[in-house]
This record gives structure tokens, C-alpha cells and sequence, in this order.
């Protein structure tokens, strides 16, 4: 038999594919990710018939807040819960058990377990994205009123993303510690919480939280309303920050996940 | 096949202990101690005791999960769980649940690829556990349609897919019918066969004696004893041939339950 390849970049990048790909999959056979779903479009698609109640804002405006809202309130959860869960099925199961024993190090099934995730959240965003855009355009047509071009869209349901995905590494740092499921999906919608509000925690002994990551910064209604694109300098910078926020997590949950015992 | 150097053991453990912490009190309580164990290569090793001997912490020390709180494990003279033993181990967790929603060669796919097979070496590897493991008929459906047998024998194929020389089987006929756990004999009379070092645990002493050529019987996380099947009989109480292992497992136990 020809020897197996367990070193090098190539084949850390392969083992990293292979857990992200087999997380992907078993995320979108949860009951609760179809859950999710579901109540997302739902909701969105809803949007159109609140505006009844749009108390002088324009309807537009209404749907576009009320899309991205939902989008966060819901992909933020998604995050903390399916991270966890996805997390603790498989040590319950022995199917970490049956990795780590491989020549898996670590920090490869942590990053696999992230991109896995990552990438439904990528899937959440992205089906939500387009039907927000979707509703837009209709009634934009309907309404014979312009609507958020597309480049703000794309931009929001970036930022969205990338919010959703520190929120996910939170939570797998706090899960390869944790004892159970629950506690990891409530810690991490804690974290996710604080750091929404880390821009007031300015005094009153909160100094040291300017360390935490600040999900506000991943705030896309302004945008929406703006109407204008996120320049490409503010875009690179977040995006520098959210990979600060997300390689810290990862690398801070790969150290707790090498102690961790099975 | 690696070639397997036959003077180096295929396991050795020193004075292995291992202590878990119980919850905030900072209290430990002894799993394993002082347990010292070698096995040449190609050996099968029983491992036997009652619910909580210390049988599934010394395969978890052995696959790497678990770090010894002091003494070592040594698989191929590596450290148990190093970079260099992993690629040999392969390992059935007790009562594993794989992915229901994926088919059987999907996972075996899978697992191969983890290991560092991939295209055609991968494809004939799959193909092979598959017949061994008599799943070749049922590679095409999902394992949650599976029968508890057919869970086990993935199991089984999943661990030895990447051909290693040390296979670790926690509790593999743990819930098995009479037929599966002769199928299961016979798979694992197969892996010693080869040349395979096999280590497996179980309860059922009588009927799982006879695959190995040492056993080791456990209590409260100690070793009680160990020897080949004939050494341990020779020690044993005069007793009907058949129940004569079962009657020194009863004698060496007792108490330790």
C-alpha cells in the first residue's frame, strides 16, 4: 500500500477540508438549522406586510431594517446553537473520538469545526441575503422608489457574516471546555451579547473589555439606510479585525481542545 | 504493512496511572494505578474487568485521548497519542453513534481521508474493509438504517481502514445477539491472522477468552492479573473447562465490583 501522506501543508489543509465538509453536512440535517431557516424566511418575507405598521418610516427602509434584524437576531443564535451542538454530538457520539485518534492534531478538527460552521453560516447569510435583496427589488418596483443597490447588500450581509462567524468561534472556544451543549450555547450567547454592548462598557471599572471582541463594529442597518457601500478601506479593516476576533478564538480554543480529554 | 520491528512491544505501559478530578472540590478519584503492561506485536490482548476496572481508560491512554496522570504509555516505543503513534492505532469507541445520514463507503471514505489516503489507494482500501467487514452489500445506505451488528462492524472497518498496526477495540460486542458476536470473533480472529496487535475490552470472559493469547483482568483500576490463557487457567480453581476462565474472572473480582 502506498504510504500515507500526514504531513505538510497540502495534507493539514486536506484534514481541515475533510472535517469542514462532514460539519457542513451534518448542519444542515439538524432539526435546528431547518428550524431557523425556516422562521428566517418567514419572518423576512413577513417584512413586507409590517409595514403596515411603519409609524412614517418608508416602507423600504422598514424592510430593509427589519430583514437585516432578523437575519442577525437569528444567524446569532444559529451561530451559538448549532456551534455547540455541532460540537458536542460529536464527542457524544465517539465521532471526535474517531478523528482525534487519526493523524487529526487538534487544532485541524477545531478549524475544520469552524469553517464547517462558518460556511452554513455563509449558506444562512447568502439565502437571506437574496431574499432580502429580492423583496427590495419587488417593491422598489412596485413602489417606483429606489431601493439599496446591490453593493449594500452585499456589504451588510458581509458584515453580518463576519459577525456571526466570531460569534461561532466564541463558542467553540468556550465549548472545547465546557461540559455540556447547554452551557456552551448560553455562554456564547452571552459572549455575543457583551459584545454587542461593548461600546458602552467605556467606565465604571469596564475598561478592560476593550479587549473583547466588539460585534457593534459588524452593525449593518446604518449601512442599509445610508444607502451607500462600505468604502473599501472600512471594509479591509473589518476585515482585518474580524480575523484577529476569529484567529484568537481559534487559537485560544485550540490550546483548551489539546488539554481536553475524551 | 509497516514492517513491524518484533522486538520493540506494540504496548507497553509503566506504572500508568490516571486520576480524574471530581467536579469543583478539587477531589480526585483514582481510574488506573500502577498499571504496567507489555505486548509483542501480532499479540492479542484481552482485557477484562466489571464496569469501572479502568478497562476503557487504558484504551483511551492508549489512543491518545486521555494523558496519563503519571507513568507512560508507549505504542511502537512512541509516546501513546504522539504524531508518530497515531498513524498505527486504530480505534472503535464503545457504543459509537457515526453519522446516521452518511452511507457506509461515504464514511469509510471519510476516515481514509483523514488518515492520508485519498484516490484510487483510498477507493481499494474502502473496497476492502467493506468485503472484510461482510458490508459490501450495504455500503450504499445510510448507517442509521443499520442494525447494531452492522454499527459495530463499520466500527471495526472504520478503525483498521487506514491498515494499522495496533487496533483498539473498546467493548466491541458490547449489545451484540449470539450470531453477531461470533461474526465479531471472527473479525477479530482475522486482524491477528494478519499480524495485527489487537487490544480489546470486554465482560464476557468466557466467551472472548478464547480469542486472545493474554488476558488481563482488572479491578477498581488494578491489575489483578495477566498471563496467557493457560498461565491464568493454571492459577484458576479446578472447574468445568468451559466456565474455568469465567470461575477465575468471578475469584479475582470479587469484591472489586
Amino acid at each position: 500500500m502506498t504510504e500515507p501522506r500526514h504531513r505538510g501543508v497540502g495534507a493539514s489543509l486536506n484534514r481541515i477540508r475533510l472535517v469542514a465538509g462532514h460539519t457542513l453536512g451534518e448542519a444542515l440535517r439538524m432539526r435546528l438549522v431547518l428550524l431557523f431557516a425556516v422562521a428566517a424566511v418567514l419572518l423576512l418575507l413577513g417584512a413586507r406586510w409590517l409595514a403596515e405598521f411603519h409609524f412614517g418610516a418608508p416602507e423600504l427602509k422598514l424592510i430593509g431594517d427589519f430583514g437585516l434584524g432578523t437575519m442577525g437576531l437569528l444567524g446569532t443564535l444559529l451561530a451559538a446553537l448549532a456551534t455547540a451542538q455541532l460540537f458536542f454530538n460529536d464527542v457524544a457520539n465517539g465521532a471526535a473520538a474517531c478523528v482525534l485518534t487519526r493523524p487529526v492534531r487538534r487544532w485541524e478538527y477545531v478549524a475544520g469545526k469552524l469553517a464547517g460552521v462558518a460556511a452554513l453560516l455563509a449558506l444562512f447569510t447568502a439565502v437571506l441575503g437574496g431574499l432580502l435583496a429580492g423583496l427590495l427589488l419587488w417593491r422598489s418596483g412596485q413602489l417606483g422608489v429606489a431601493s439599496a443597490g446591490l453593493p449594500v447588500l452585499l456589504s451588510a450581509c458581509a458584515l453580518q457574516w463576519m459577525k456571526f462567524t466570531v460569534i461561532a468561534a466564541m463558542t467553540l472556544l468556550v465549548c472545547t471546555y465546557a461540559g455540556t451543549a447547554l452551557f456552551a450555547s448560553c455562554a456564547g450567547l452571552l459572549l455575543a451579547v457583551i459584545g454587542h454592548l461593548r461600546p458602552f462598557a467605556t467606565g465604571g471599572g469596564l475598561g478592560w473589555l476593550r479587549v473583547w471582541p466588539n460585534l457593534a463594529r459588524f452593525d449593518a442597518e446604518a449601512l442599509l439606510a445610508s444607502g451607500l457601500p462600505l468604502p473599501a478601506q472600512q471594509l479591509l479593516g473589518l476585515a482585518v479585525y474580524w480575523a484577529v476576533c476569529v484567529l484568537l478564538s481559534g487559537v485560544l480554543a485550540s490550546y483548551a481542545f489539546k488539554q481536553r480529554e475524551f | 504493512m509497516r514492517p513491524v520491528a518484533p522486538d520493540i512491544p506494540a504496548v507497553e505501559l509503566r506504572a500508568f496511572r490516571k486520576s480524574y478530578r471530581l467536579g469543583w472540590t478539587g477531589a480526585r478519584v483514582g481510574a488506573v494505578q500502577d498499571l504496567s503492561l507489555r505486548l509483542a506485536p501480532g499479540q492479542v490482548l484481552g482485557l477484562f474487568g466489571p464496569n469501572g476496572s479502568g478497562k476503557s481508560t487504558t484504551l483511551k491512554a492508549l489512543a491518545g485521548l486521555l494523558h496519563p496522570t503519571a507513568g507512560e504509555c508507549r505504542v511502537f516505543d512512541h509516546s501513546a497519542g504522539s504524531a508518530e503513534a497515531r498513524p498505527r492505532v486504530g480505534y472503535l469507541p464503545e457504543a459509537p453513534r457515526f453519522a446516521p445520514h452518511l452511507t457506509g463507503r461515504e464514511f469509510l471514505f471519510y476516515c481514509a481521508g483523514l488518515s492520508g489516503l485519498g484516490g484510487e489507494v483510498a477507493a481499494q482500501r474502502v473496497g476492502e474493509v467493506l468485503t472484510w467487514s461482510g458490508l459490501a452489500g450495504a455500503a450504499g445506505r445510510r448507517m442509521g438504517t443499520y442494525s447494531k451488528g452492522m454499527k459495530q462492524r463499520i466500527g471495526l472497518a472504520q478503525a483498521i481502514v487506514h491498515d494499522p498496526d495496533l487496533v483498539l477495540l473498546d467493548e466491541p460486542a458490547g449489545g451484540l445477539d449470539p450470531q453477531g458476536r461470533l461474526a465479531l470473533d471472527g473479525l477479530i480472529r482475522d486482524l491477528a491472522a494478519r499480524g495485527k496487535t489487537v487490544v480489546f475490552s470486554s465482560h464476557l470472559l468466557d466467551a472472548a477468552g478464547a480469542l486472545c493469547d493474554r488476558i488481563a483482568l482488572l479491578g477498581k483500576g488494578r491489575l489483578l492479573a495477566e498471563g496467557t490463557t493457560a498461565e491464568l487457567l493454571g492459577a484458576a480453581p479446578a472447574a468445568p473447562p468451559a466456565s474455568r476462565l469465567e470461575q477465575l474472572y468471578l475469584d479475582r473480582t470479587n469484591g472489586h465490583d
